[in-house]
């Protein structure tokens, strides 16, 4: 540093001695500044000025404090609307909706009949545990399958592959989390299920009788369509975003923890476990509710490739045509509103209210599951995501 | 602490009297990155069970001499070396698998770096790699290991515990167990307590002090009255050259070299160009 302004010391400056700060109380009226120019002091000729500047905190602390009650409010409005949007179909299908299997809005022709005080169609039954099964097996297929290849594909960017080349498949990664869903559902109907059906399915179908192998024995449609394709189409659309998230956290691994591991000897996969893969584990919890979250409400490339949208099928092996709530809501809404009682619609929104709270009790399990696994190794980044 | 150097250090340490051969040795030694060379012509001896202190300005190369001790460069792009470092006369590059090489020769960082696991976890890491032991033993290593290092006392109750609510000083107290856990021969120091309060700093140095006798301690530092009231040798560096070694007392007292000399009595570039 220069002092042009000071003369030097006569003595040499130790390696003790901190350097002196060029805006120090030295000279205070030039500090800092270049020869000639002279600050200007606003303190107590403006008091208008200190009005604005008063005025713009509190407009930053509001607006600042309004978005923050924004997700709250958007959140609970939705809940609220849905649960009043469906109260005359609770009352009307009873517990029945969600043990039931016949999904019906009755007679279009005949007249409107009032049961508890809930107008309806005759023959009007409407019953969801087709759409509820279906919903949690084919989020369960896509889970189990997307999960490994995920966090594999996020290691392997991270740890093995040249820094460029790494890069590139992060892209990738990043480019195929946006893809519209739309387009992975046409992808896996002309394309995807018919190759599953032609060159994997029949090996599939013929494992073993054995206990887990078994659920793969049984008829399957010959274009795909179906549970497992819908349960892969769901996995290829959830694999980008857990990946891309296992690579963001990995990366965050700090080297000299990681040094830490190989100074002590260890191989590199033994400290990939002990520091890396606990380093992220909670975090790759979160990302995975992330990519539950999101097959649970597919909609339109389940309601595309599932064979049964619309329906009330339950699959009846692994490769049988099904439906999710999210396929059936979309299917279903345009003949729904032909209800002149309003029922289907509300029968609907029941739906979509059971849809929602499995994505909270899925997420209120990850949670639970966060905390009990970073018990005793709370990283410094706080407990949990 | 008051200076002991002053006097034979090899009485007062208790040290075992030099039996001819250096527990490490680097011979001829030139490293570097890609078409920078950090260090060159590096030749010098390690004395059984003493505290050698690698001293001189930032950019000297110590740290990348320290690393490649271990061999910790091996992974970083662009590394190479010539010459020779031997562990009792093997040559770490050819006689000694690295892993094993890194089992005797451990390292401590800069910055304390635990696991993201419990105490107990930390301490036996390396033990649980090298299969040291056997899992029934683990929580007797952490307690010798943790009291080896003065802080047993602090963590007896939370064995099961983040590492991370600890102190910065516990936290490098910790890891100095976990260097030790696995019986090294010869443990590297980066700056150890820099980032360290002088309490803690005490501490460290109290303990290596302690260890001594049984291994053999190399300690980069930019702390020079560290460097004078903990070791026994020091190697200044300078430029990416090995400029002086000596005995730390009588470098203090009287360096050979014009650069030694004036690095320290505390001028920050000892070759001024003005």
């Amino acid at each position: 540093m220069a002092f042009p302004t000071e003369p030097a010391d006569g003595e040499v400056t130790g390696a003790d001695t901190p350097p002196r700060s060029s805006s120090g109380a030295a000279t205070p009226h030039t500090a800092g500044v270049g020869a000639g120019v002279v600050l200007i002091r606003h303190d107590g000729v403006s008091p208008r000025r200190a009005q604005m500047r008063r005025l713009a905190t509190r407009l930053l602390d509001g607006g600042t404090g309004l978005t923050a009650v924004i997700p709250f409010l958007g959140l609970a409005a939705m809940v609220v609307v849905l649960i009043v949007e469906a109260i005359p179909a609770i009352r009307f299908n009873g517990w029945g909706f969600l043990t039931s299997s016949t999904w019906s809005v009755g007679s279009l022709y005949g007249n409107a009949v009032k049961t508890g005080g809930v107008t309806h169609l005759a023959g009007a039954h409407y019953g969801a545990w087709p759409l509820i099964a279906g919903t949690l097996e084919s989020s369960a297929i896509a889970i189990v399958v997307a999960l490994p290849l995920a966090v594999g594909a996020a290691v392997i960017v991270v740890e093995k592959l040249p820094r460029a080349f790494g890069g590139v498949v992060g892209l990738c990664l990043e480019l195929l989390a946006g893809v519209p869903s739309v387009v992975i559902g046409l992808f896996g109907i002309f394309t995807f299920g018919p190759w599953l059906a032609k060159h994997i399915y029949p090996t599939l179908s013929h494992m073993p009788n054995v206990p887990v192998l078994n659920v793969f024995r049984g008829n399957f449609n010959s274009n795909g369509e179906g549970l497992l394709t819908a349960g892969l189409v769901l996995a290829a659309m959830i694999i980008p975003i857990i990946a891309a998230t296992t690579r963001d956290l990995l990366r965050q691994v700090p080297e000299t923890t990681k040094e830490g591991a190989q100074a002590l000897g260890m191989t590199h996969a033994e400290a990939f476990f002990n520091v890396q893969s606990r380093w992220v584990r909670t975090g790759v919890v979160g990302a995975a509710v992330l990519g539950l979250g999101r097959a649970l409400g597919e909609t339109i490339a389940v309601a595309i490739i599932a064979g049964g949208a619309g329906q009330s099928y339950l699959a009846g092996n692994i490769y049988g045509a099904m439906s999710t709530i999210a396929a059936n809501i979309v299917s279903l809404l345009d003949s729904a509103q032909t209800d002149p009682t309003g029922l289907a619609v509300k029968s609907l929104a029941e739906a979509a209210l059971v849809l929602l709270v499995i994505t909270l009790l899925v997420n209120i399990a990850a949670r639970v599951i966060v905390r009990r696994s970073s018990r005793g190794a709370a990283l410094p980044v706080g407990a949990g995501f | 602490m008051q200076d002991q150097h002053g006097t034979d250090t090899l009485v007062l340490n208790g040290r075992r009297p030099v039996d001819g051969q250096p527990v490490m040795a680097a011979r001829d030694l030139a490293l570097g990155f890609g078409s920078t060379t950090v260090m060159r012509d590096i030749t010098v001896d390690f004395p059984r069970g003493s505290i050698t202190a690698l001293v001189g300005p930032s950019g000297s190369g110590k740290t990348t001499f320290l690393r490649s001790l271990n061999r910790m460069n091996d992974k970083v792009r662009g590394f190479w070396n010539r010459g020779t470092i031997t562990l009792e006369g093997q040559d770490v590059h050819g006689d000694i698998d690295p892993l094993v090489l890194r089992r005797r020769v451990g390292m401590v960082f800069q910055r304390p770096n635990p696991f993201p696991m419990s105490i107990q976890d930390n301490i036996v890491s390396g033990v649980r790699a090298h299969r040291m032991a056997r899992r029934s033993d683990f929580r007797d290593i952490a307690e010798t290991r943790l009291a080896e290092v003065g802080l047993w006392s602090a963590v007896a109750d939370r064995l099961g515990d983040s590492p991370f609510r600890l102190s910065g000083g516990q936290q490098q107290l910790l890891c100095l167990a976990r260097a030790l856990a696995v019986e090294p021969e010869v443990l590297l120091l980066d700056e150890p307590t820099s980032s360290l309060d002088p309490r803690s700093t005490e501490a460290v140095e109290e303990l290596l002090r302690r260890l001594t006798p049984g291994l053999t301690v190399i300690i980069v530092t930019h702390n020079l009255a560290q460097a004078k009231r903990l070791s026994d040798d020091m190697i200044f560096f300078y430029e990416g050259r090995l400029v002086e070694t000596g005995k730390t007392a009588q470098m203090f007292d009287s360096p050979e070299r014009s650069e030694t000399a004036r690095y320290l009595l505390g001028e920050a570039d000892p070759v001024s160009h003005r």
